[in-house]
């Protein structure tokens, strides 16, 4: 039995500078600059103020009719990925049960496998409740908390805020009986979500899989957790557009952000029989992580390097053929140093020369999310032929001399790699191949 | 190339039955009940009062002084997972295994999030409320000052991964999975799947948890998931008995140590049992509900039936995901009625540890792929406890009350998460 390749088919992303590919993929040519002051609540006393924003999104329109009720019950990060899940579905051509027509996939061997962050409550919800659990003396109060307290919770608030819920809900609106996961390694959940489905697809356990992932930190929670890492930029709040710079001289920090990317991967045969619009093929796929990665203070890349060099091996292919390199790219100074060098671990000088992308300029970080936005405007990037610009940048910072520019360039594309790491340690990589018509 | 046989050398545990894996053995089969009062906050007032905790654990007792020194944030569910993973990881040997490459040794859990540092967020929300909403001015003044870097970080799900992969120098692929209840069982499943597929020798997987907290214990009582049976704590976990009347909560960390079978071999490892089927599933159903059917959890057992090769017929015992709620037991007896044949009589004898143990949401599938492993060691099937009063919609051989003496070669295991999302794993010795 030869060993079934994987195509990816179709294209889902919600960021803050466009809600669908098309909208995304032009706003990132033109160079659009999503980070903005906070509007989605007053970001009052925190030191950073600036955040990738969604714009007009409503999860709504995404959502069959007869599901609408259950948007009550999804948190920001469930909204994003259910709408992204539709817009993928769309673009592949594949008819789900959410169409309402006869489905064109055996629900069965549909699988769903969507990254996930550490959703926050909200605040203003939970501390509705908590404030009526409040004793004499000033302070939260078990008794009371648990005697009435508590009934100030919807029944269903739990369900808000586990993380499979984005895959659940997924599967619910299209159908999908076959295996499903979430993984939740922060900004590489999206990786290796996708390299985990391209294994569902090899060992015939699925035959089409949506996967990727979706996050938003964009809450009180969000801002405290990075602020406390030193991850954010405080010194943009008066001109947020131009203040996330990946890898460039100026770079001074992160901003949070929201949004996703989700990816139909199909077996190849599949999509060839069916006439699929094949964006790429995912010719390899590398994990990896670093043991160190419990000291979260120092600022790392953990182990990209050996999860990028994996992924080469896994696809046969050397650090030569890789045409473009999509990187994870958080504007955080130490940690930009430090995922340069990885690069260099594995291109060696060629790392100064080979064309390099980051987006988080253009929408902050979207941690889960980063990845799944990040994979799919790779594929995108291939089927297009063009290296989309790095918004914000202008020369590199000592340390992360690579090949990006703030401009567009059209180019003959075969391997790019994106590849990606969390706080904590782990890594992961994902070779994309073109697939010529 | 023939298809890479995956087995396991190592198993540790911390759970409230027993801090290893003997212990926990000799309490499951002597049928003795974990659930108690709840020690860990003040829940004498909530509508359930009990839980089936951890007790009396020192991770100091587990690791050396200067292990012990590198993880003094980690949270208490990441404190179980160190020491049960460095039970498994002298059990395995691969410590004293010079040839060890770590960039093929990875960590695949299925670990719950860190919870929260509870009274300092409260805390916020109580003295940064202005107006009936939290004063975006006062809060991140206050919140600065009081909360901790580690204490809010370490709740990130995949910080479990780090600890272990920091503890045990692993460099390869590193996983976490949150699939709720399910979320230990799928890492395992996957785990073995990656050393199937060649992407590691070696993998320490399991699962980790704890929501013996205040939001977790108010988040399954809104949901009417957890027992309320505060007058008789130590018996209120009644799987498939028709008294049922929720699932008790539970906490702790199962840890696995996952090989590939030549690589075990090359380094004379003792094989505790081989996995040899996978299967995943999906109830698209609904959020709060599983397909009454039990169509997803069927097609998950024989998704792994089919993978291992294997006929109905000669799965030999089912440790059950038998939850103790009204839904989930009756669902789950229909899908194994589906599967194994509607004859009651033909279908292998299942039980349910969880009824010891309360559900370690997601640890529970790891601790209790632990007990399968033993069954098939001692030939002994764990008993379903507090198991009285029959259900006529559960009307299979539960191995009721005592533990008894079978042939056991292959085991089943499930787990079924909230949500939806079905596991099934098959070992045989």
């Amino acid at each position: 039995m030869t060993e079934r390749r994987v195509a990816i088919t179709g294209l889902g992303v919600v960021a803050p500078i466009g809600v669908g590919l098309d909208e995304t993929w032009q706003a990132l040519l033109a160079g659009k600059q999503a980070v903005s002051k906070i509007d989605l609540f007053d970001p009052g006393h925190f030191p950073c103020k600036i955040a990738g924003q969604l714009q007009n999104f409503s999860a709504r329109k995404f959502v069959p009719k007869n599901y609408r009720k259950a948007v009550k019950v999804m948190a920001r990060d469930i909204e994003i990925a259910v709408a992204a899940a539709d817009l993928a579905f769309l673009d592949s051509g594949i008819v789900t049960k959410a169409a309402g027509d006869e489905p064109t996939v055996d629900s069965k061997r549909l699988g769903c496998n969507i990254g996930a962050g550490l959703i926050c409550a909200d605040l203003n919800e939970l501390g509705q409740a908590v404030n009526t659990a409040v004793g004499d003396d000033g302070n939260f109060d078990y008794k009371l908390w648990g005697k009435t307290g508590i009934e100030n919770l919807t029944p269903l608030w739990l369900l808000k805020y586990l993380p499979n819920m984005l895959s659940c809900h997924t599967t619910i609106i299209h159908g999908a009986q076959g295996p499903s996961n979430c993984i939740t390694c922060g900004d590489v959940s999206a990786h290796l979500s996708l390299g985990e489905s391209c294994l569902y697809i090899k060992r015939r356990a699925a035959d089409v899989v949506v996967t990727g992932a979706a996050e938003s930190k964009l809450n009180p929670m969000g801002l405290l957790r990075q602020g406390l890492l030193g991850r954010l930029c405080t010194t943009g709040n008066d001109n947020p557009a131009q203040a996330v710079r990946p890898f460039d001289i100026d770079h001074a920090g992160s901003a949070i952000g929201e949004g996703g990317g989700l990816v139909i991967i199909e077996d190849m045969g599949r999509a060839e029989a069916r006439g699929a619009r094949i964006y790429a093929e995912v010719a390899g796929f590398g994990a990896a992580c670093d043991p160190a990665g419990i000291d979260v203070e120092q600022p790392s890349a953990g182990n990209l390097a050996l999860a990028v060099k994996s992924a080469l091996t896994s696809a046969g292919i050397g650090p030569g053929d890789v045409d473009m390199i999509f990187t994870h790219g958080t504007g955080s100074p130490g940690e930009d140093i430090a995922e340069a060098a990885q690069w260099r671990k594995v291109f060696g000088d060629a790392a100064a020369t080979i064309p390099a992308v980051a987006i988080t300029g253009a929408i902050g970080s979207l941690f889960a999310g980063s990845g799944g936005v990040q994979l799919a405007l790779a594929a995108k990037a291939l089927a297009e032929q063009v290296v989309p610009p790095t918004v914000n940048f202008s020369a590199p910072a000592a340390g992360c001399e690579m090949n990006f520019a703030a401009q567009p360039r059209q180019t003959e594309l075969k391997y790019v790699v994106a590849a990606g790491y969390t706080v904590g340690g782990q890594s992961g990589a994902c070779l994309l191949k073109r697939c010529q018509a | 190339m023939s298809e890479r046989r995956v087995v396991i050398t190592g198993m540790g545990t911390i759970n409230p039955l027993g801090h290893n894996v003997q212990d926990t053995w000799k309490a499951l089969l002597a049928g003795k009940l974990a659930p108690s009062k709840n020690e860990l906050f003040d829940a004498s007032t909530f509508p359930t009062t009990f839980a089936a905790q951890v007790k009396g654990f020192d991770l100091s007792e587990h690791l050396s002084p200067a292990s012990a020194q590198k993880h003094t944030h980690a949270g208490r569910h990441c404190k179980f997972a160190l020491a049960a993973a460095q039970q498994a990881w002298e059990q395995s040997h691969l410590g004293d295994w010079a040839q060890l490459d770590r960039g093929r040794l990875g960590v695949y859990l299925g670990s719950g999030e860190g919870s929260l540092d509870f009274d300092k967020f409260v805390s916020l929300l109580i003295d940064a409320w202005e107006d009936g909403q939290v004063d975006t001015k006062k809060w991140p003044d206050l919140a600065f000052e009081r909360m901790e870097l580690y204490r809010e970080i370490e709740q990130e799900s995949n910080m479990v991964v780090a600890h272990l992969a920091g503890e045990f120098g692993a460099c390869g692929p590193a996983y976490n999975v949150l699939t709720a209840c399910a979320a230990s069982t799928q890492a395992i499943g996957e785990a073995a799947m990656q050393v199937r597929h060649g992407l590691v020798d070696t993998v320490i997987t399991g699962g980790a948890h704890s929501m013996v907290h205040p939001f977790g214990v108010t988040g399954f009582n809104r949901l009417t998931a957890l027992s309320t049976r505060n007058d008789d704590a130590a018996s209120a976990s009644r799987p498939f008995d028709l008294t049922r009347d929720g699932f008790v909560i539970g906490e702790g960390a199962s840890v696995l140590i996952l090989e590939e079978y030549e690589h075990a071999k090359a380094r004379g490892a003792e094989i505790l049992a081989e996995i040899v089927g996978y299967g995943a599933s999906a109830d698209a159903f609904r959020i709060t509900d599983q397909d009454p059917d039990g169509d997803g959890a069927a097609t998950s057992m024989r998704a792994a039936l089919a993978d291992a090769d294997i006929q109905p017929g000669q799965v030999d015992y089912i440790s059950a995901h038998g939850t103790g709620t009204k839904q989930n037991d009756q669902v789950e007896t229909r899908a194994m009625k589906a599967v194994f044949g509607q004859d009651a009589s033909k279908a292998p004898p299942v039980s349910s540890a969880k009824s010891m143990l309360g559900h370690l949401i997601a640890a529970a599938g790891a601790t209790e792929l632990i007990t399968c492993v033993l069954a098939l060691r001692d030939q002994t099937l764990p008993p379903t406890a507090n198991l009285h009063t029959p259900d006529p919609d559960c009307d299979l051989d539960y191995v009721p009350n005592e533990a008894r003496q079978a042939n056991v070669k292959i085991c089943m295991s499930n787990s079924f998460g909230f949500g939806g999302q079905n596991n099934t794993i098959i070992i045989t010795n």
